[in-house]
């Protein structure tokens, strides 16, 4: 059933990847470590998007989960420093393990089962499902599409980055550059 | 793949429709750029300048203004009459409001650029509001209206040293409050259109209008229809709440006593006309269909908003007696009118039974809101004439005497409060008559006659201002620090519009007749 060819070899290293890469995050004291396993946990997801298909996918998982919401880890971490040198130990682990069971087993009904239930929405081939990032930048700049919130949105984001940086700003800065 | 589009096919799409919009956007862009280039001694440009911007955008509308109703980008912008006419009333909300902030930001020491390119952008979001037909451009021109009035209801608390002064505080507390209740109630607004979008299949307004009725019969094998009706309330929540209608009114009388005076009277009028136009649009163009038995029952959302229009009437008025300042008396008083547009919006649940009541109930609504923009700004004008540069002197007693001193503002503010409380010969009237007469035709008589009722209460605040300032003549009068020749012109301003709405009706009459909706 399996046939060994490239795509199958990307799938196990990403899938080494993903699931190493959680791994890493649940065993390591360190927590920045910790969220530079997530970051490669959360690459290997991203390649297993293009893997089905999902270019657009995999290029969203990469700059909003890697790109933004792991460097705001980052920071989070590396301001609050006391918290990269924890030494209390969580010692409850039985209901922990109790909910990692339950959530996975919650996760094969959900997902897997599904899958061998002859759901027509599963046989269908990849090859059909392509072309997102094309019709999505298609419908974004197309006059028949989205382009007006598109462009407003664009001034939108203008707006609240001036009111970001109204609000921040200190007097004192003001009367420095003067 | 797809061809790109060549500039034959832009002019295709006719997107000229939605130039005074556009203008006024690439006008505070252009704006935004100029004022990091002038020079700290040349910075009394960037109000002038706005001016200029607010001027070509209201020159671009006029010429456009075509009754006839077109769309572009795809059915998403629709440019009539309703259009033209709102851009009117948006455009002299910001202009009034920027000739009062130009003397008011330099003598509270907050004059930065940024403050007019937030107030032309939040303008921009109402334009593309107005005319949005679609739910996608409604909830993103809703934003770009709110969320610079949330950075400007703030504005004194920018570059300041002084951040414990009472003022700076309050100034915190109303951006504060109304950033977070505004993020909820935006968040109410899109689960709403997600919702409808669920049922329909698509945003554009018309395609819901065309997808409720098949959706109605077949509704006995699937629940589209309970999806449909819990859209539209979750919607009315959102603009509910931009318009202040009650129970969503919590936030006004606090923001609107924090934020700089100026910003209070744009947000007054600017935030309900976008919430209007929204709630017209969804109303009826989208949503008139949406009843259990076609041709013998109201549109089915007709109750809840006949029950939050008579809320929002009796709350907003009896609160605002017992007020003590004037800023909070006026929230008060908006809160209030919105209820009274609220009754235009209820008339046109009647569109099934009653002929062309929608056009006539938005055309209501239109002069309505035309008269409280005018009537609104010029009470605020007044309010900051009289206001000292620490936030004080907005009390009902500060009034006492102004006759003595400031006859002149004493005079329009007397007229505001006449036009406020819908005495002949005023705005004010005629935006009650006709919403009053909408709501009989419509067959609401009950909350006709709260509208009537309330309307004889709320002169009773009203008319405590004006004995205020003409018969407590033993008071000195306060010195209306901020009466200066850019707040006189929009005091003058304002009492000639509301002059020319009231006496020279055919005139609005006239722009107004060619609304036509449906």
């Amino acid at each position: 059933m399996i046939q060994f060819d490239f795509s199958t070899i990307a799938f196990f290293v990403f899938a080494v990847l993903t699931l190493g890469g959680a791994l890493g995050v649940v065993t390591n004291r360190n927590l920045f470590r910790g969220t530079i396993w997530l970051m490669v946990s959360l690459f290997g997801v991203a390649g297993l998007y293009v893997l089905l298909s999902a270019p657009f996918l995999a290029a969203v998982q990469v700059l909003v989960y890697i790109g933004a919401i792991a460097i705001l880890f980052t920071f989070a971490v590396m301001l609050t420093r006391s918290l990269t040198r924890l030494n209390v130990r969580y010692t409850r682990l039985w209901p922990s393990a109790l909910g990692a069971v339950l959530l996975f087993a919650m996760l094969v009904i959900g997902v897997i089962w599904p899958v061998f239930g002859g759901n027509e929405l599963y046989n269908q081939p990849i090859s059909d499902v392509v072309r997102t990032t094309t019709d999505l930048g298609v419908a974004l700049v197309s006059g028949e599409g989205y382009v007006l919130p598109f462009e407003v949105a664009s001034i939108l984001l203008t707006g609240a980055m001036i009111g970001a940086i109204v609000i921040a700003r200190d007097a004192d800065e003001e009367e420095m550059e003067q | 793949m797809f061809e790109s589009p060549t500039l034959q096919t832009l002019t295709d799409y006719n997107i000229w429709i939605a130039l005074p919009a556009i203008a006024l956007a690439f006008g505070t862009m252009f704006l935004l750029v100029i004022d990091v280039f002038l020079p700290a001694n040349r910075k009394h440009w960037t109000p002038i300048l706005a001016l200029v911007g607010i001027g070509i955008s209201f020159l671009i509308n006029l010429f456009t203004y075509n009754p006839e109703q077109t769309s572009t980008f795809g059915g998403m912008f629709v440019a009539d009459a309703f259009t033209g006419f709102l851009n009117i009333v948006v455009l002299i909300t910001a202009f009034i409001s920027v000739l009062l902030s130009t003397d008011y930001l330099r003598r509270t020491e907050t004059n930065h650029g940024e403050y007019y390119i937030l107030l032309l952008l939040s303008a921009t979001g109402a334009m593309f509001m107005v005319g949005a037909n679609d739910l996608i451009v409604i909830f993103i021109g809703l934003e770009l209206l709110s969320i610079p009035l949330y950075i400007l209801s703030a504005f004194r608390v920018t570059y300041t040293d002084d951040r414990d002064a009472t003022f700076v505080l309050k100034s915190e507390e109303s951006g504060m409050k109304y950033f977070i209740l505004g993020a909820f109630s935006s968040a109410f607004l899109v689960y709403g259109s997600a919702l409808l979008f669920g049922a329909t299949g698509t945003t554009n307004l018309r395609e819901i209008f065309a997808a409720v009725g098949p959706i109605l019969e077949s509704s006995a094998e699937n629940s589209g229809a309970l999806l449909l009706l819990i859209g539209a309330a979750l919607s009315l929540v959102g603009l509910g709440f931009k318009i202040a209608a009650v129970p969503f009114h919590m936030w006004t009388p606090d923001v609107y006593e924090g934020a700089p005076t100026p910003i209070t009277a744009y947000m007054s009028v600017a935030a309900k006309v976008g919430g209007f136009a929204a709630l017209f649009r969804l109303m009826i163009v989208g949503l008139s269909g949406l009843t259990l038995d076609a041709g013998v029952d109201p549109a089915a959302w007709q109750g809840t908003i006949q029950v939050i229009a008579a809320v929002t009437l009796i709350l907003g008025n009896f609160v605002a007696l017992s007020q003590t300042n004037i800023k909070r008396m006026l929230a008060y008083s908006s809160i209030a009118h919105a209820g009274y547009i609220l009754m235009a919006v209820a008339a046109v649940g009647s569109a099934g039974l009653v002929p062309d009541i929608a056009n006539t109930a938005a055309q209501a609504g239109l002069v309505y809101l035309l008269a409280y923009a005018f009537t609104n700004l010029g009470a605020f004008a007044v309010v900051l004439a009289l206001e000292n540069n620490d936030g004080t002197g907005t009390e009902l007693s500060d009034f006492n005497g102004l006759y003595n001193s400031r006859p002149m503002l004493a005079l329009a503010m007397a007229l505001f409060m006449f036009s406020l409380t819908g005495i002949p010969l005023t705005a004010g009237f005629m935006g009650k008559w006709l919403v009053f007469s909408a709501a009989v035709q419509a067959g609401l008589i009950p909350l006709t006659i709260i509208g009537v009722l309330t309307s004889v209460i709320s002169a009773f605040y009203y008319v405590r201002v004006i004995v205020n300032m003409f018969l407590l003549t033993e008071d000195e009068g306060s010195p209306a620090v901020g009466e200066t020749a850019p707040v006189r012109y929009a005091v003058y301003a304002s009492m000639a519009g509301v002059l020319i709405v009231g006496i020279a009706v055919p005139l609005v009459t006239n722009l107004v007749n060619m609304v036509s909706l449906v």
